[in-house]
């Protein structure tokens, strides 16, 4: 579908076995980076091109698109919303959206006294459920309830009817609800047919980014049923509750709105590598693509959330926001450990149509090295159960195993190595192969609380450098606990997070450091010679 | 019995009785032959032999019979549970965790000092997964149905359970019938006469179990692998195994000890 996006001409088909990169690329490579790299030789830019489909080229994924050409007003400050939702038409789509002020702050108010109602009847006291920092409803285009962050759906039965006449108020004027921002609260509308979000955040995130978490729990519920499926079901009965196919799914999505304040991969649409010496993840990749069987579309080894090695089939691209999902799926189900899981699954962003069947299990118990395999027959199971034993076998005569399992005991790196004192930590994306690396959170964010902290610090930083009016190249931000500076390349983005003592001129001279340090240990840190069957 | 193929045809026995182990030596192809009790290292010898290395924990029985079992029932009525008493003997308590599609677990049983390996797929009881379960039905020699007795409708599907059954799983598959939790003394809404006259009616044996104390899992799970292996390695003078007496005189065992405690 999306392979000729990748091919760019150049053809970097390897022969199996040939692991010696080439040295075409070799030479472009020595050269020392700089800032204004060209995608495709920026520090852990594949060889072989991506090995997954860019976010760039899918539609719907407006908030990770830097070419978007929407007119959306860039937001000066949270101080003055009402100016960036009077501009916020968004010329991407079929309609010109435009939402009505007075109807707005009207309706917040409304939602309030509902919501403090409607908390009374949950078990939740009125005033936790709404001090919620982010809340996400999911519900039917006939106003039913199918899923909630908090609470129960059954209690919240008529807000979710509010938001629906919400919607259908704008609609009815030809026009598409975006948002509402007031009082600190931003509640932000997505309409996915036959599915409603809503989001009511506590944030300062832009919508854009907010709209990009709830088009994530739209995929999460595409991928257990199918966009045929869902669309089938509300064509016989408007009426339907969801809540009766998606029973037992609820947990899947709570933790993949965890993730969403956790996990960078989320917020960059990328993908992040267990630190391994290029000689082992060799060994494990081609361990991998040997294992293959007719069917297996995608063999992916996991360690915790990060990837050790994705084999795919020629011409098969796995869409970076699927391998989340893939991700999100293994770390909320404690049943893979023991067993061998074999689940029905649709990667929505390669066929949002029809599923797949992911062969899923631990290499150990104990252990967190967890293989997924990929096939596109249900009656796959044993093949796919005996791929994985091929595999395992091979991995151990080849004893890599050993080395496997040590790398997933350290932790992944401090960001002392990198020899910049004043930093803390940072996020280096490399945008041709989708792959991003980062150093274990220093002490201040380890907490919980702290660490959602810096990741929100990170995604107002995101938001800012991918404006679609006014996007920045870089950006440089002193904050009372923390100075950060991102900055953004043809080739790569980079946040990083220096104490309160740094300074402007060190952040730009640690950049060109950082890349440096990044380029010698690329080969650790990506998959450099990603391998298909 | 495993044969592997090494420079000497060397035979990893199990320990079976030695009656049936004799009928295999006559073979004249057989230079050097293992035996041992089981776990004594008998096929790690072949195999440091073999290949030259050890591998460590990764014990399994080298054994002559394997079946399928596969768990059915509703969503949430313990069906993981009962499988996680039977395969380590431990009690997952805590949240609900929905089984996602289906999970596959071994656990190798004795039946008469025969080791039994019992393949056992633990299916989710959501709609969404019927698909991926019917796919592997007909694999199954035997289905445990497990309904929750402190909640009615997964009682009532069970009904709905044995016509899909019928339509999908062998023939000759073996069903039985579990009414699970029966621990919950205070929030019990089927009665175990219910249960009994259900499984009676479609023939199949009943028992009620419980995933937390353990109550009668270990049996439903051995009298399946007995029903399994008699009906396969039955010798034409033996007498056919009857898994009702058998379910009927273990409960007892079982209900007495019960009671003593």
């Amino acid at each position: 579908m999306a392979a000729d996006v990748h091919n760019k001409g150049v053809s970097w088909e390897i022969k199996n076995g040939n692991l010696a990169p080439s040295d075409r690329l070799r030479q472009d490579r020595s050269d020392s980076p700089t800032p204004g790299l060209v995608e495709g030789t920026e520090p852990g830019a594949g060889q072989e091109g991506a090995m997954f489909v860019h976010a760039q080229s899918f539609e719907d994924l407006t908030a990770d698109s830097e070419s978007n050409t929407d007119n959306k007003s860039a937001e000066v400050g949270d101080s003055n919303p009402e100016n960036a939702q009077k501009a916020a038409l968004e010329g991407g789509e079929e309609e010109v959206q435009e939402e009505s002020l007075e109807a707005e702050q009207e309706e917040v108010g409304k939602e309030e006294v509902q919501s403090s109602n409607k908390a009374k009847e949950e078990d939740v006291t009125s005033e936790t459920w709404r001090s919620h920092r982010k809340h996400v409803f999911v519900l039917s285009e006939a106003g039913k309830p199918i899923y909630t962050r908090y609470g129960t759906e059954e209690a919240l039965s008529s807000i979710m009817g509010v938001m629906m006449l919400l919607m259908s108020f704008v609609e009815d004027k030809k026009n598409t609800i975006r948002s509402i921002h007031a009082d600190g609260y931003r509640v932000v509308f997505l309409r996915k047919s036959p599915l409603i979000l809503v989001g009511v955040f506590r944030t300062s995130c832009s919508d854009r980014e907010l709209t990009r978490e709830l088009h994530y729990v739209y995929y999460q519920i595409v991928s257990l049923l199918t966009l045929t499926q869902l669309n089938h079901v509300f064509q016989n009965r408007q009426s339907y509750d969801l809540r009766r196919l998606l029973a037992g799914s609820e947990h899947l999505t709570d933790s993949l709105l965890r993730l969403l304040d956790r996990d960078p991969g989320l917020l960059l649409s990328a993908v992040m590598c267990l630190p391994l010496a290029s000689s082992a993840r060799d060994v494990v990749s081609s361990s991998l693509q040997a294992a293959k069987a007719k069917n297996l579309v995608f063999s992916i080894l996991l360690a915790g959330n990060r990837l050790v090695t994705l084999v795919r089939k020629k011409d098969q691209f796995l869409h970076h926001m699927d391998l989340h999902l893939l991700f999100n799926l293994v770390v909320s189900s404690s049943s893979f450990r023991e067993g061998e899981g074999w689940t029905p699954i649709c990667l929505p962003k390669f066929n949002p149509a029809g599923f797949f069947h992911a062969h899923i299990s631990y290499l150990e118990p104990a252990s967190d090295l967890c293989l997924i395999l990929v096939s596109t027959d249900r009656e796959d199971f044993f093949n796919l159960s005996d791929c994985k034993k091929r595999f395992l076998e091979r991995l151990r005569r080849r004893s890599a195993y050993q080395s496997l399992q040590e790398a997933l005991n350290m932790p992944s790196y401090p960001v002392s190595q990198v020899g910049i004192p004043e930093l803390r930590h940072f996020v280096y994306k490399s945008k041709s192969s989708g792959l991003y690396t980062s150093p274990d959170l220093p002490a201040p964010y380890q907490e919980e609380e702290e660490h959602e902290r810096l990741m929100g610090l990170y995604q107002h930083l995101h938001s800012c450098l991918h404006n679609p009016t006014r996007p920045l190249r870089y950006i440089y931000r002193c904050a009372e606990t923390e100075n950060l500076y991102a900055l953004v390349t043809s080739g790569f983005e980079l946040y990083l997070c220096f104490s309160p003592l740094g300074t402007k001129g060190l952040a730009v001279s640690a950049v060109n450091k950082l890349l440096k340090w990044i380029r010698k240990e690329e080969d650790r840190l990506f998959i450099l010679s990603p391998l298909t069957y | 019995m495993k044969v592997t193929n090494v420079y000497h045809n060397s035979y990893d026995l199990l320990s079976i009785p030695k009656a049936q182990a004799r009928l295999f030596f006559t073979s004249r192809y057989v230079d050097t032959i293992l035996v041992g009790d089981s776990g004594v290292g008998k096929t790690s010898l072949l195999v440091q032999f073999d290949q030259g290395k050890f591998i460590p924990g990764s014990f399994s029985a080298t054994v002559g019979i394997g079946f399928t079992v596969m768990l059915l029932g509703d969503s949430a009525v313990g069906k993981t549970c009962v499988l996680v008493r039977f395969k380590d003997g431990a009690f997952l308590g805590g949240n609900f965790i929905a089984t996602v599609g289906i999970d596959f677990r071994n656990k190798v049983v004795t039946v008469d000092n025969m080791k039994v390996k019992l393949q056992i797929w633990d299916t989710a009881g959501q709609e969404r997964f019927r698909s991926v379960t019917h796919a592997y039905y007909r694999d199954a020699q035997a289905l445990l149905l497990l309904y929750d007795i402190t909640r009615k409708s997964s009682f009532d599907n069970i009904r709905a359970w044995l016509t899909e059954i019928y339509e999908y799983a062998q023939k000759d598959v073996v069903i039985m019938l579990l009414g699970n939790k029966s621990d919950m003394t205070a929030e019990r809404v089927i009665t175990h006469e219910e249960g009994e006259k259900l499984a009676k009616q479609y023939g199949v044996p009943f028992m009620e179990t419980s995933a937390k104390t353990g109550v009668n899992v270990e049996l439903a799970f051995h009298a399946i692998a007995r029903e399994l292996k008699h009906r396969n390695l039955q010798q034409p003078h033996e007498p056919k195994f009857k898994i009702h007496d058998y379910i009927e005189s273990q409960k007892q065992k079982s209900s007495c000890c019960g009671s003593l405690v």
